[in-house]
């Protein structure tokens, strides 16, 4: 009988959580997001930094409402956690780097990139991504680099490709570096207390040791291929057979926004103290990136074959499946 | 003596802000990395004076708040049963046990998928935390129930209910309200943690977001905002428990006969 009791609490426990979980299957899988008089909300998973700017001052200028989308931010801890929001339809578009999607893609996850997100300048020295050693160091260039310890923020993703191609390139050889996973937010104070020899570091991170008098020895995204395509924003394949229409509203929307924020740097700047909290001078200082409205396809199968000499994919992605 | 105490207090809270100004500005440890008090109070100024600072200071307190009181109540009332019901807690003891060191942290990836980064993946993480603070106490306060006051009570015909009410209830009351002391500050680190890492709305992610933003000194400042809530919600919680025990020895602090 007790047993009986025991057995009924647990069952009935299970019962509420299912019955939670399925609740919140239902609302997701509406996949629609949330539309009101002819406004639909989207969810887009993004990171809190300068990249996603376009997203921010677009919905101000009023480029997503023109088209009846309200975008609702969800800010992730790094882009890692976006492609699982995607799939599993918490967000309906995300923000993610080329190669973390090419990856997926490779791996069989069903997403799409649908618009262009962000883009490097292409100028040597003035990249919104470097490879800095700390003031006073004596390595000079990326070939010094071998046997040094250099960090990068994610191991066997796009940084890690790029510094060990710039080290190539540089006549060294890129597998004897010494490569180091750690956050770009504390690069600065690694570099500076000497635990790391060199960092690859995008903005914000990359102005504040450059002001501490961090020298930039490289700018490795620069010499992957000219205006590479660095990140875009992506959904899930169901969610775009689902809503072909949504999903064209977002894309034109994003290109008008990319390209009004591509010209209006004074803007950006501004509209990046709403939803970060990057300090005035290291503001001031930034080096932004581009935001063409397209991508560039020749840029993304460079860094595609880099990824693949480096042994990130186990089989090629299929990039005229993952590209608009 | 209440007024030594609360002046001690203050002095090595002084002594503890003078510490964290001249250690930076000594160069002990880097100013960038480490800002000296009044550099991290003028942050906290700046962080007061905006609005994001008061809805997230919302959210965190909505997730703690909701959090901590169905925690409490599950624990109180599981706690109860599992200890009135014959058999029952023998039945579950091992499964309490298994369940109880799991760290909710652990749960993320679980939440995260269930909800996303949303107030009730903050629940799941806070609740899981805090019940079992609330539930454990309660199985030992009910433990405690003094087997002749429980006969007196049988002998006088009180049914289940008043022996809940009137005895088991009384006798329990301590230490569940050490259970909710402790369950609160549980909860508030949890929701804290949940909203860093999961990225739901929340103090903790301004952290995260000071910190992706090479915000040093707001950085400083959102973490003293989470110390000073943690010891508000410390003195609240103890100022509960004194209410709610008026009437018990422990805290009459007369001398026991």
């Amino acid at each position: 009988m007790r047993r009986l009791l025991a057995g009924l609490t647990a069952g009935a426990f299970l019962l509420v959580a299912t019955a939670c979980g399925s609740s919140d299957d239902s609302n997701s899988s509406s996949d629609k997001g949330s539309s009101s008089g002819g406004t639909t909300t989207v969810k887009v998973g993004i990171i809190p930094i300068v990249d996603v700017a376009p997203l921010y001052l677009g919905q101000k200028k009023g480029f997503f409402s023109k088209q009846g989308l309200k975008l609702s931010m969800t800010l992730a801890q790094g882009g890692a956690a976006i492609v699982p929001g995607v799939t599993s339809g918490q967000f309906q578009f995300g923000f993610s780097n080329m190669t973390s999607l090419m990856v997926a893609q490779s791996n069989n996850v069903p997403i799409e990139a649908i618009a262009n997100g962000v883009a490097s300048t292409g100028v040597e020295g003035k990249d919104f991504g470097g490879l800095v050693v700390k003031k006073g160091s004596p390595i000079k260039s990326a070939k010094e680099l071998e046997g040094k310890k250099v960090a990068v923020n994610t191991l066997k993703n796009i940084n890690e490709i790029v510094v060990r191609d710039s080290i190539r390139r540089a006549g060294g050889d890129p597998d004897k570096v010494n490569l180091v996973e750690l956050a770009f937010d504390q690069m600065p104070a690694a570099l500076d207390s000497g635990q790391i020899d060199a960092a690859m570091a995008v903005e914000p991170a990359l102005t504040t040791m450059k002001l501490q008098g961090a020298v930039e020895i490289a700018s490795p995204m620069v010499d992957v291929a000219p205006d590479l395509t660095v990140a875009m924003y992506f959904t899930s394949t169901a969610y775009a057979q689902k809503n072909p229409a949504i999903v064209k509203k977002f894309q034109e929307a994003t290109a008008e926004s990319l390209a009004y924020t591509d010209t209006h740097p004074d803007e950006v700047r501004q509209i990046v103290t709403t939803y970060t909290k990057t300090p005035a001078n290291v503001l001031a200082a930034l080096t932004l990136p581009k935001w063409p409205a397209d991508a560039n396809r020749s840029s993304i199968e460079a860094l595609e074959k880099l990824s693949e000499q480096y042994g990130l994919f186990k089989t090629a992605p299929d990039l005229d499946k993952l590209l608009p | 003596m209440r007024g030594s105490n609360t002046a001690l207090g203050a002095a090595g809270l002084a002594v503890f802000l003078a510490l964290g100004e001249a250690v930076p500005r000594l160069g002990l440890v880097k100013e960038a990395y480490f800002p000296p008090t009044s550099r991290i109070a003028s942050a906290l100024w700046d962080e007061v004076t905006t609005d994001g600072f008061w809805s997230a200071l919302g959210d965190t307190l909505t997730g703690w708040a909701v959090g901590l009181a169905i925690a409490v109540c599950a624990g109180v009332v599981v706690g109860v049963t599992v200890s009135i019901v014959p058999y029952l807690r023998e039945t579950t003891a091992s499964t309490i046990e298994f369940l109880r060191p799991i760290p909710s942290v652990a749960l993320i990836p679980l939440a995260v998928l269930l909800y996303g980064a949303e107030l009730k993946s903050v629940l799941i993480l806070v609740v899981y935390a805090s019940f079992w603070q609330v539930l454990v106490q309660t199985l030992y306060g009910v433990q405690d129930v003094d087997p002749v006051a429980e006969e007196t009570a049988r002998s006088y015909g009180l049914g289940t209910w008043a022996r809940v009410r009137h005895v088991l209830w009384p006798t329990a009351l301590p230490y569940v309200m050490t259970g909710v002391r402790l369950a609160a500050a549980v909860a508030l680190i949890l929701a804290i943690t949940a909203e860093l890492i999961i990225g739901a709305p929340g103090l903790g992610q301004e952290i995260a977001v000071a910190q992706t933003s090479q915000a040093v000194p707001e950085m400083y400042a959102l973490i003293v905002v989470t110390g000073v809530l943690g010891l508000l919600i410390n003195v609240g919680a103890r100022t509960v428990e004194r209410r709610a025990l008026a009437w018990h020895q422990s805290v009459r602090g007369e001398v026991a006969v």
